[in-house]
């Protein structure tokens, strides 16, 4: 077996070179040269052709059909099937059928390219080579004696000329060969297919015997054994082309390319010959996972990050240079060794490589179910992933492309800002040492790291990516607690007003950005500010789409999306440990429109004005107060309505314990400090809906009275009631000397209230009439337009 | 039957009679509206209005008509005026703009007698203020063109210069009673002073009863009504009306913010069109073919029709009409007001 191989390696090897020769000769001459090498050997050729063939052939094939009845290898079947059909071709070129030659012709190079590639490759065979150029000289015969032939056989013809001229593209140096000496070539051959009929005995016979055969230092033969054993040094190029050829195409095995790579990469010697082998490797790597929603399996990221790693390995440590704006070296498959101090400048894109791997990395985690130990292993990976973002940011820093940097930089800061502090400091760690940017610098200051990353990429042009940068840097000061510093850079980024424009992935991150903000300034007790930067959110009951995390459920009455859409919708989702906790994000929403609305609602007293500080608050609280039985209180939400209850009857006390009760603060760092926040919020505004409630039954109340209902020291009150009284909330004023409140009742008549309601009205009418004259305006402007033209 | 007289009227005259009868008739029906003929001659400019006569108030057309027709012909038969003149109707505190209103004076207007007038009786204004409200009202000629076409686009209202002030005229209300009846007024007026009354005056209880029998003996002595303090029913009656016109009017005005935005969103189509077919216009002349017309797209597009101004601008009269009363009513309340804190000073 091995010698059958090493026989062909060997021919293959003098080709190689003679091929080079010819090759470059080929070139500059063109047709004209090649008709009349054709021209000549057509004449040596005609004698010998048939004798050659019909011994080799028929011989062969009677052969193989008594040989090999019990062993037919899916490789020897195809053989025979070549066999067949060049014999069959040579009957229809003595007969001049053109309609059976174009037929067998297809059928001889389906089977040639299926024996080439894949598992068992072998080298194409002579046979077909041979095949090739006769069907070549004949068809110029048949062109000068063009004149007698029926329709179809024309026809059949052209369709034959047409595949010619493709193949003996292919085969150029074969069929050159051939062409040189017939006669060598074929023998050659027939010593071939001597020993490829022993071969597949061998080989089935026992697999172990093939390991002793292997004499030449073949320690592992395996069932790609052949392959490796193939590719040596000099032909690794011609094999690479051969991949890249079939890459793409309809019935290419890409598992088979796969492993094939694979073997080539393990031959590769030189930093070139690694280069071509890892690009194409990694290229086919990611061609497995085509499909829309699927994600390579792990095994493959892995080792696709492992050759990521090695590629830049070796552009770190030699000269070459992979950029996307060069042209395509043109080596004639020749390795290339740099020589001191020059550059060598190749075509392709580290970037793009490194992309994929990112967004693979993104959609296995979408597609892992997020509470098994696969999605914890699996987030394992990202720090190699980040390491690998940071080497390609340092490698095209090196190469001084800006636009490459701010794509790597965007990534990397999207793989820190969501991350608590020590979380960012334990992946900046795992980077090695050795990888430094000139760029960014802080390493072991994580808010400093992404202060730098963002100000990078605001220097950057492209709007996309300022937009995004701003968003992740105030997601991450929010994040730390620093509300006035995000919300100072939000609204001096004026994103409010153009992130409807912007594309979906960034609006994501807008509305992640607000919720964070949100429960920023709830950290901070920032109560008013958290509950307007969560209602736009919260306000709409979509919070989980908003949030990319999780499609929309079908309501009732609303047809169901179509299925693009929910794959789309799927694609976009956020992975699990990225989400932001609905249920307390809900929770806090709730409870800061409890702490507004409750006064608010009592201060509004019974006429039922219509103004809502939260609308889903007052929902539920409406839809709890339907209800004919109340329970004790079982979910966050329950527990926010009674203790809204509560807290409008005056019991701040019950109120308190309600909201203290709610398990999911234990979810919020620091929630000690937290919860002593919400009591003095519940104290202050128990007070101020008491006061509300009951102002107009007290003529005066002792502020030592209002101290001890609400566990409130007398300055408290002092500085509450007498804020009240400064905004006009509570017609009261303060005897300093009796401590205590003087309430003046006042109220309205239906007259006033009608007159203010009336007043309001028209308000609200001429300010939406004056709009109605803008539009009419630009309406009259736009008409008049129209008119004109 | 109607005097053709071209000169325009200038007041309206009414027998006292004919005032006492809408009175009687508007009151007794409190708080349904009711309608009545007016009869009498046009002279020269003044409307003398001599009778009328209430319609049924029962909702039947044909009957109501028949009963029209039988009134006129016993009228006539007695010899008594019959001419229509217009007609009349009850209102309260003075919600009687409306499109029926508008409907009706329209057909009198137009197929009675060009000179027909609508007569207003406000009961319950009357009942609040003390003082009788009775106005005369006709619609203006630009009113009539531009119902007649019911044509009330923005523009045509603004080329006849038409606004919610002007689809009424005013006209004035006189009264005018015989020799007789004004002197039998007088005597009613003036009654002989009684000197045993007037001696028992400084008893509560006869104070009491000689202001009673005062009062029966001088009908038409001014009493105390127009002194009165309280404000809020009619002022929270009127706020209630404009609360509601408020209401309608806003849901026109919606109405007329869509028409808005799809004429807005229709131009731009048309001109995105017309942009289009510029530009291949101008390819066609670089080929030398010949350019394809343009005001194909008035045909292609169509912009939707505006909605009739007349319902808001009737609305915008009645609210008017409102806020005058308003108005009206907070002078006299206003100085009221004011001389009763000087007295309490």
């Amino acid at each position: 077996m091995s010698r059958f191989f090493r026989s062909t390696s060997d021919s293959e090897s003098e080709t190689d070179s003679d091929i080079s020769q010819y090759s470059s000769e080929e070139e500059f001459s063109d047709g004209s040269d090649e008709e009349e090498q054709q021209q000549q050997q057509q004449e040596e050729d005609e004698p010998k052709k048939s004798r050659f063939l019909k011994g080799g052939d028929d011989s062969d094939s009677d052969d193989e059909s008594s040989v090999k009845r019990q062993v037919k290898s899916l490789k020897d079947k195809r053989l025979e099937g070549l066999f067949v059909s060049v014999k069959a071709i040579e009957n229809g070129q003595k007969n001049n059928d053109w309609g059976l030659i174009a037929s067998e012709f297809d059928k001889l190079n389906l089977t040639v390219s299926k024996v080439t590639t894949g598992f068992n490759a072998v080298s194409t065979p002579k046979a077909y080579i041979k095949v090739v150029a006769e069907i070549d000289d004949s068809l110029k015969e048949a062109k000068e004696k063009n004149g007698k032939k029926n329709s179809t056989n024309i026809k059949a013809m052209n369709n034959v000329k047409q595949k010619m001229k493709k193949i003996t593209k292919q085969y150029e140096d074969l069929i050159a060969e051939y062409r040189k000496n017939p006669e060598e070539f074929m023998i050659e051959e027939e010593e071939e297919v001597e020993v490829e009929e022993k071969a597949p005995k061998v080989k089935a016979a026992d697999k172990q015997e093939t390991k002793t055969a292997g004499e030449d230092g073949f320690s592992q033969v395996g069932k790609s054994g052949k392959v490796i054993a193939e590719i040596t040094q000099e032909n690794l190029f011609a094999r690479l082309k051969e991949v890249l050829e079939s890459r793409g195409k309809k019935n290419t095995n890409r598992q088979e390319q796969l492993n094939v790579l694979e073997a080539l990469l393990k031959n590769a010697i030189t930093p070139f010959q690694k280069i071509s082998v890892l690009q194409v490797l990694l290229a086919s790597r990611f061609d497995v996972s085509v499909a829309l929603g699927d994600c390579m399996k792990v095994s493959t990221w892995k080792s696709a990050a492992q050759e990521l790693n090695e590629l830049l390995n070796i552009l770190e440590t030699t000269s070459f240079v992979i950029r996307e704006d060069v042209d395509e070296y043109d080596n004639d498959e020749k390795d290339i060794v740099p020589e001191p101090g020059q550059i060598v400048q190749l075509r392709g894109s580290i970037i793009s490589y490194t992309d994929r791997l990112d967004e693979d990395y993104t959609k296995s985690l979408q597609s892992i179910d997020p509470h098994s130990v696969e999605y914890i292993d699996r987030l394992r990976d990202e720090p190699t992933l980040y390491n690998i973002l940071v080497r390609t940011q340092i490698y095209y820093e090196g190469l001084n492309i800006q636009k490459g940097v701010a794509r790597m930089i965007m990534r990397r800061l999207e793989h820190v800002y969501f991350k608590p502090e020590q979380v960012i400091l334990a992946t900046e760690s795992q980077v090695p040492n050795t990888m430094k940017s000139s760029i960014i610098t802080a390493k072991e200051n994580p808010s400093e790291l992404v202060n730098q990353l963002c100000s990078y990429l605001y220097k950057h042009d492209v709007s996309v990516l300022r937009t995004r940068a701003i968003l992740c840097h105030i997601y991450h000061y929010a994040l730390h607690d620093q509300f006035h510093t995000a919300r100072d850079m939000l609204l001096m980024s004026h994103l409010q007003e153009s992130v409807h424009q912007a594309d979906h992935a960034t609006q994501i991150l807008y509305n992640r950005t607000m919720v964070q903000i949100g429960l920023c300034a709830f950290r901070q007790g920032l109560i008013k500010e958290c509950q307007v930067s969560l209602q736009e959110i919260q306000g709409t009951g979509r919070v989980k789409e908003l949030l990319a995390q999780g499609v929309s459920q079908t309501r009732f009455g609303q047809a169901a999306p179509e299925p693009e859409v929910v794959v789309v919708e799927q694609r976009q989702l956020l992975p699990y440990h990225m989400h932001i906790n609905l249920e307390l994000l809900e929770c806090v929403f709730l409870v800061c429109s409890m702490l507004l609305e409750i006064p608010a609602q009592a201060q509004a007293g019974t006429s039922n004005s219509k103004k809502f500080i939260s609308r889903p608050f007052r929902r539920l609280l409406d839809y709890n107060e339907r209800q004919a039985f109340t329970g004790p209180p079982e979910n966050t939400r329950d527990h926010i309505m009674s203790a809204a209850k509560a807290l409008a009857s005056g019991e701040w006390e019950k109120a308190r314990d309600f909201i203290l009760a709610i398990k999911i603060w234990d979810l919020m760092p620091n929630n000690e400090k937290i919860k002593k926040m919400l009591v003095d919020k519940i104290q202050e505004e128990g007070l101020r809906t008491y006061l509300f409630t009951y102002a107009s039954y007290y003529s005066t109340v002792s502020i030592a009275q209002l101290a001890t209902m609400f566990d409130l020291s007398q300055v408290q009150v002092n500085a509450i009631v007498a804020k009240m009284i400064f905004s006009e909330e509570l017609s009261a004023s303060l005897d300093q000397v009796s401590q205590c409140v003087v309430l003046h009742q006042i109220e309205l008549s239906k007259l006033q209230l009608a007159a203010l309601q009336y007043s309001e009205k028209v308000s609200g009418f001429v300010e939406q009439n004056e709009r109605l004259l803008n539009i009419g305006r630009e309406n009259n402007n736009a008409a008049t337009a129209t008119k004109t033209h | 039957m109607a005097t053709t007289n071209t000169e325009p009227l200038q007041t309206v005259q009414l027998d006292g009679l004919v005032v006492l009868k809408i009175i009687k008739h508007c009151r007794e029906s409190y708080p349904n509206d009711v309608t009545g003929q007016l009869l009498g001659l046009d002279d020269q400019g003044t409307l003398e209005v001599t009778n009328c006569f209430p319609f049924p108030s029962d909702g039947d057309e044909d009957a109501s008509a028949q009963y029209q027709l039988d009134m006129m012909r016993c009228l006539r038969a007695v010899n008594v005026d019959n001419n229509t003149v217009g007609w009349y109707r009850s209102a309260h505190l003075g919600n009687f703009v409306d499109l029926s209103l508008i409907e009706t004076q329209y057909s009198y207007q137009n197929s009675l007698s060009a000179q027909s007038v609508v007569l207003i009786h406000d009961v319950s204004k009357s009942a609040a203020q003390g003082n009788l409200s009775l106005r005369a009202f006709r619609l203006t000629q630009v009113f009539m063109k531009a119902y007649e076409a019911k044509k009330f686009t923005t523009e045509s209202l603004a080329q006849a210069k038409l606004s919610f002030s002007n689809i009424f005229e005013e006209l004035p209300v006189q009264i005018h009673n015989s020799h007789y009846v004004t002197m039998m007024l007088h005597n009613i007026e003036m009654p002989k002073l009684d000197s045993d009354r007037l001696r028992s005056l400084s008893t509560f209880a006869s104070t009491q009863k000689t202001q009673t029998e005062l009062e029966e003996a001088r009908p038409l002595a001014p009493n105390f009504d127009v002194l009165d303090l309280e404000l809020d029913p009619f002022m929270q009656k009127n706020l209630q009306y404009l609360l509601d016109c408020a209401d309608v009017q806003q849901q026109e005005q919606n109405n007329y913010q869509y028409w808005q935005r799809s004429v807005a969103r229709e131009q731009t189509k048309m001109q995105a069109w017309l942009a289009k077919r510029k530009q291949e216009n101008v390819q066609r002349v670089e080929k030398g073919q010949k350019p394809l017309p343009e005001d194909e797209v008035n045909t292609l597009f169509k912009l939707p029709a505006e909605p009739s101004r007349l319902d808001s601008m009737i609305l915008s009269a009645q609210m008017h009409n409102f806020t005058k009363q308003i108005n009206q009513f907070a002078g006299p309340s206003l100085a009221r007001l004011y001389s009763i804190q000087e007295l309490q000073k």
